[in-house]
């Protein structure tokens, strides 16, 4: 059904856009901190545990991961893994990871640490140390490793447990695995205060991770909204606004306002009953990393009725805890970081869904946000964003009978994503999702 | 099993038939548990009167049933070894343990235990680094590993048992040692073929078995003359798991391949688990410390503020000077399956390792398939006619 | 032409390719005495002695006055009359650098592969290779040929014609053909979109290239090689001139001949002797 003339597909929040800006602007300021002076960190995603700690230190945090999107979106990622490719890296290799590899080698090799002038958006300048994560994948902690060949720089690796689902439960698990986040994220901060020769704030921390926690905590809220029908918010809304939560992007106490306004406005919408998109026939969920590239092609869909309600577990945010009788703020976010992954634990274990950390939360989500079907974007060069994938497929319709589409894409050869195609298979796709709508019917599902 | 076949041959014989061992003694009562990587503390198992088996891949077997659950770019041996499973061949195991050596086998892993239903399940969570907090963590894995073996077996995993375990384990690395140093000799007085099919058949059977074919073979070895041929090229091949006969064929077509640094040969058994107060401590430091695999962060100085990456590379690779020197190795073959991330990333690092030390390397992929044999005999012997 | 009566020794190379078998005999002197190019045929190995025996003919000798053979290429393995096979990497090394004793990197496309070498006094150093993926290969100018219904042997002269920059923005061919019809149906022209193929080609080998460090002189052998538009392309993502041999296809075969040469000179020299296969030409067999 198309939507009237002049009138946009997918209904946008109004209070998406300062979050949205908050993110540039936040970006551009960083660029202009580190032309003046500042300490740079090349950064993994850390998922709340690392950055804190950079953010109570004043550090300017750049994230390669971030810069490998806006390389491959802005055309510019092929002379950079070109040039991995030539440095000996095999293909196969994390595209972000070969982005910045190639970059790094460009920088260093060719214009003795200056930015290369192609880079886009001010580029990545040459850190001061380079914190990388053990979470999710192997890579992430590989490769800044690997950067040595370029950059003499120091590089943390941030431990990151990853329990099973079962032996998480046994007697004292969890207090050992706090034990370990806290004593190194100790040493992690003797690290930093030595590498930027000044110590530590700990007011200033403690402060930090209060409004992290909280920031998350309201996030969190707004995205509970969304399980009502329709679906107040867009999938397209949730990428746009998470970052400023999720990297704990500029002032996080403006964050926190801008997130409450977002709260607002949302349940203004589920009192108004106003969905995201004018006739929701589809509620889908969509895993994994959106093509940041084509997001438009989000709308094509939601001209046919689709409302993306829920997504990407990777980037949401943890379920709240309760962490007031915490006093040390290491421990806090220790916890804090701990319970994005383990959040889903307990439910996990109850449904027997024992297939990974990344798999479960979409049971959930199909189920609490009743959704129809399920969009899954397999990414050739990222196996951590993609490897659960047909894992989810399967357990979806296998518990929950709900039907998975496959479309394809890469984080960096953006031409692998063909959304002509992916749209042409969005009918046949509509019939699958309406006939599984009446077997769930039929065994008495409640959506 | 014919009991008239020893040493050499019954390690070939087992290398064919691998499970028919570990298949004999579940019918005869025992408890056989599976891993699928040399950094699950077998000793635990030992002790606890359980027999260890490595569920490999089987590089000939075409995949049918791990590509429903695990997309087609992944580890190919590890899914290869969960095809393999969810096709029954491990159908004899009473269990499966299981670690996060590396986001395949921690993936694997969880979709291992979703798919199947063994009695005895566990998942032993594995730190990056070796800090000390990250070695305690480890530690305590360990034991809540060595709780749920405990509830398995029906007892507790007692001190002394667990001593007399790493005592038999830590003979069988000193064996597989031995067997290694006929191989300093020219010609090496063993192949690396036949070393693969030792240690294939060393993980297939219970230790103290393990140890008397060991034993036999290095007896056997000692005393023919009819060992490998002379070639004047010889070869370190370095690579995460390089446990295929057909593979170190291709490998020694043209060459002595005099040490095999893999999970399929040497690097298992290079060192020895202290035996101290703390048993589990000991075998966490020998575990996370001592195995030479990428998966693991290592830095010249722990925590250290100012890097130079001369010095990393002598601490991550030092223990290669010692071995092509007292080998006499002149020529690395870096091998490594396709999508294998953490050895990709450390490769090229290596070659400017290599490079430092003026020894001739070259990076051969490979997709772990039937297919891959015929381009990586042509990398191989190029790579081998580049010596001279 | 060989001196009848004389014990000259005489020395043969067979390449055999995935589609061409290559033979190339030598005297002592390193002279080429007879040089011949053969379809390999569906069961390669089978057709290799048809080659060989083309070559006696054309040298006029019998087999039993070849000292040594060496086989090499995709086929090598299973040739029952070569003394011995080395690798097309070795070979190909050896061959261009009797043809140009300067040079330092050589790329070599094939139908099915393509090889970059690096090569110093005349020994192949270091190598890689794709024998994979068939967008940097001839392959992918046979398939696009197809689709854009020309003769393979005129795509290079087309291609030089183009007034207009087209990328080819598919990697993998099966994508880059589907990709050529859409261009064809917007209108785009011929000698353009050759060009943009020829591009997508270049680059790719390119790529694989730069991961040795590339030196000059470098030579361009192979089939593809022929192609002046791939030669051009090459030129310019590599940003160096390139030498072409007069037989881009027979360097491996060359190559094989003078290494059959070496090694039996060598033996002799030292008084070891070499084996040697039995003189007789037949059919290899798929499971001999």
């Amino acid at each position: 059904m198309a939507p009237e003339k002049g009138k946009k597909a997918i209904n946008r929040l109004q209070s998406m856009y300062p979050l949205r800006a908050k993110v540039n602007e936040t970006y551009l300021k960083s660029i202009e901190a580190i032309q003046a002076g500042k300490p740079a960190v090349w950064a993994m995603l850390n998922f709340y545990y690392g950055d804190p700690i950079l953010k109570a230190m004043d550090i300017e945090v750049v994230y390669p991961e971030n810069y490998g999107a806006i390389a491959a979106a802005t055309g510019v990622a092929r002379q950079f893994l070109d040039r991995a490719d030539a440095e000996g890296f095999p293909t196969h290799l994390c595209g972000y990871s070969l982005t910045t590899l190639g970059y790094a080698s460009r920088m260093m090799k060719d214009l003795k640490g200056q930015i290369p002038p192609e880079a886009p958006l001010g580029g990545m300048p040459k850190p001061l140390f380079l914190l990388s994560s053990a979470a999710i994948c192997d890579a992430r902690y590989k490769w800044f490793q690997a950067l040595g060949r370029y950059m003499d720089v120091p590089v943390w690796t941030l431990e990151s447990p990853t329990p099973g689902i079962k032996e998480f439960f046994m007697e004292g698990y969890y207090e050992r695995m706090v034990k370990l986040g806290v004593q190194h994220l100790r040493d992690f901060v003797a690290f930093v205060e030595q590498m930027v020769g000044r110590k530590m704030d700990w007011d200033k921390l403690e402060e930090t991770a209060n409004l992290m926690i909280e920031v998350n905590r309201v996030w969190h809220e707004v995205n509970e909204l969304r399980k009502v029908r329709p679906c107040p918010m867009h999938s397209r809304d949730f990428w746009s606004a998470m970052p400023a939560a999720l990297f704990l992007a500029g002032d996080l106490q403006d964050s926190l306002k801008l997130y409450l306004d977002m709260y607002k406005e949302v349940k203004g919408r589920v009192d108004s009953h106003t969905g995201a998109i004018a006739e929701e026939k589809y509620r889908v969920v969509f895993a994994e990393l959106p093509p940041w590239h084509s997001l438009g092609f989000f709308d094509k869909l939601a001209e046919r009725g689709w409302n993306f309600v829920v997504e990407s577990f990777g980037y949401h945010p943890p379920i709240p805890i309760d962490l007031s009788k915490v006093s040390d703020p290491l421990e806090r976010i220790t916890r804090f970081s701990l319970q994005f992954f383990a959040g889903y634990y307990q439910d996990a274990l109850k449904q027997r869904v024992l297939g990974g950390t990344s798999a479960y939360p979409y049971l959930k989500y199909a189920r609490e946000w009743k959704c129809d079907g399920a969009l899954l974007h397999p990414l050739i060069s990222c196996r951590s964003a993609s490897t659960h994938l047909p894992y989810v497929s399967d357990m979806l319709m296998h518990q929950l009978k709900v039907p998975s589409l496959i479309v394809e894409g890469d984080i960096v050869d953006l031409r692998l994503f063909n959304p002509d195609d992916a749209l042409a298979r969005a009918e046949p796709f509509e019939e699958t999702m309406e006939h599984y709508r009446k077997m769930r019917k039929e065994a008495r599902f409640d959506w | 099993m014919s009991d008239k076949n020893k040493g050499l041959s019954r390690a070939r014989e087992i290398y064919l038939n691998r499970s028919q061992r570990a298949r004999e003694l579940k019918a005869a009562g025992r408890r056989i548990i599976g891993y699928p990587c040399v950094y699950v503390p077998v000793e635990m198992l030992t002790a606890l009167d359980i027999v260890p088996f490595q569920t490999c891949g089987e590089m000939k077997e075409p995949i049918s049933e791990a590509s429903r659950v695990l997309p087609s770019s992944f580890c190919p041996v590890m899914r290869s070894c969960l095809d393999c499973a969810l096709k029954g061949k491990h159908d004899f195991l009473d269990g499966m343990a299981t670690i996060h050596s590396s986001d395949p086998q921690e993936k694997t892993a969880r979709i291992w235990q979703s798919y199947t239903n063994y009695p005895y399940f566990h998942f032993i969570d594995m730190p990056i680094t070796v800090r000390p907090e990250a070695l305690e963590y480890f530690r305590n894995q360990l034991s809540d590993f060595g709780k749920t073996l405990g509830a398995f077996a029906g007892r507790n995993l007692s001190t002394s048992n667990l001593a007399a375990a790493i005592r038999s384990h830590n003979r069988q690395r000193g064996l597989v040692r031995e067997l290694f140093e006929l191989t300093k000799s020219s010609p090496p007085r063993i192949s690396g073929t036949e070393i693969v099919q030792v240690v294939r058949a060393l993980t297939s059977l219970p230790v103290l078995e393990g140890n008397d074919l060991s034993a036999e073979v290095i007896a056997e070895v000692r005393s023919r003359t009819n060992g490998p041929e002379r070639k004047s090229g010889r070869l370190l091949i370095w690579g995460s798991t390089v446990d295929d006969a057909e593979v170190m064929q291709v490998l020694e077509a043209n060459a002595n391949v005099v040490v095999n640094e893999s999970c399929g040969g040497l690097r298992a058994y290079r060192g020895e688990v202290k035996l101290g107060n703390d048993l589990l401590g000991g075998l966490a430091s020998y575990y996370l410390r001592e195995i030479t695999c990428a998966r693991t962060f290592r830095q010249a100085v722990l925590g250290e503020t100012k890097k130079d990456y001369a010095r990393d590379l002598q601490s991550r690779f030092g223990y290669l000077q010692r071995m092509i020197k007292e080998w006499r190795i002149n020529g690395v073959i870096m091998l490594l399956v396709r999508y294998c991330d953490p050895f990709a990333f450390e490769m090229p690092s290596l070659k400017d390792y290599l490079d430092s030390l003026g020894i001739p390397s070259t990076y051969i992929e490979y997709d772990y398939t039937a297919g891959s044999l015929a381009p990586l005999r042509t990398r191989v012997e190029a790579f081998v006619e580049t010596l001279g | 032409m060989p001196i009848r009566g004389k014990a000259v020794m005489y020395f043969a190379g067979v390449d055999i390719g995935s589609t061409m078998t290559k033979v190339v005999m030598i005297g002592e002197a390193g002279d080429v005495v007879s040089a011949i190019k053969g379809p390999t045929g569906p069961e390669y190995r089978r057709l290799a002695n048809e080659v060989m025996q083309r070559a006696l003919e054309q040298a006029r000798l019998d087999i039993e006055q070849v000292s040594y053979i060496v086989a090499t290429g995709y086929g090598r393995l299973k040739v029952p009359f070569a003394d011995r096979q080395i690798t097309e990497l070795s070979c190909h090394a050896r061959g261009v650098s009797s043809l140009f004793p300067t040079v330092r990197t050589a790329i070599d496309i094939g139908g099915q592969d393509a090889k970059c070498m690096k090569i110093r006094d005349g020994k192949l150093v270091t190598f890689v290779m794709n024998d994979k993926c068939a967008a940097g290969t001839g392959r992918f100018l046979e398939v696009t040929a197809a689709t854009l219904n020309i003769k393979l042997e005129d795509m290079g002269e087309l291609s030089l014609k183009a007034t207009k920059k087209i990328q080819i923005s598919n990697l993998c061919t099966i994508f880059a053909q589907q990709e050529v019809v859409a261009l064809l149906s917007r209108g785009e022209r011929v000698e353009d979109i050759l060009a943009g193929l020829h591009e997508a080609l270049a680059s790719r080998v390119a790529a694989l290239a730069r991961r040795l460090n590339i030196e000059p002189d470098l030579v361009l052998t192979g089939g593809v090689a022929k192609n002046i538009g791939i030669v051009r392309a090459m030129k310019e993502n590599l940003g160096c001139e390139i030498l072409v041999p007069d037989e881009p296809l027979l360097t491996g075969a060359l190559g094989a001949a003078l290494l059959a040469r070496e090694a039996y000179m060598k033996a002799t020299a030292s008084g070891e002797k070499l084996p040697t296969k039995q003189r007789r030409l037949e059919r290899a067999t798929f499971f001999g």
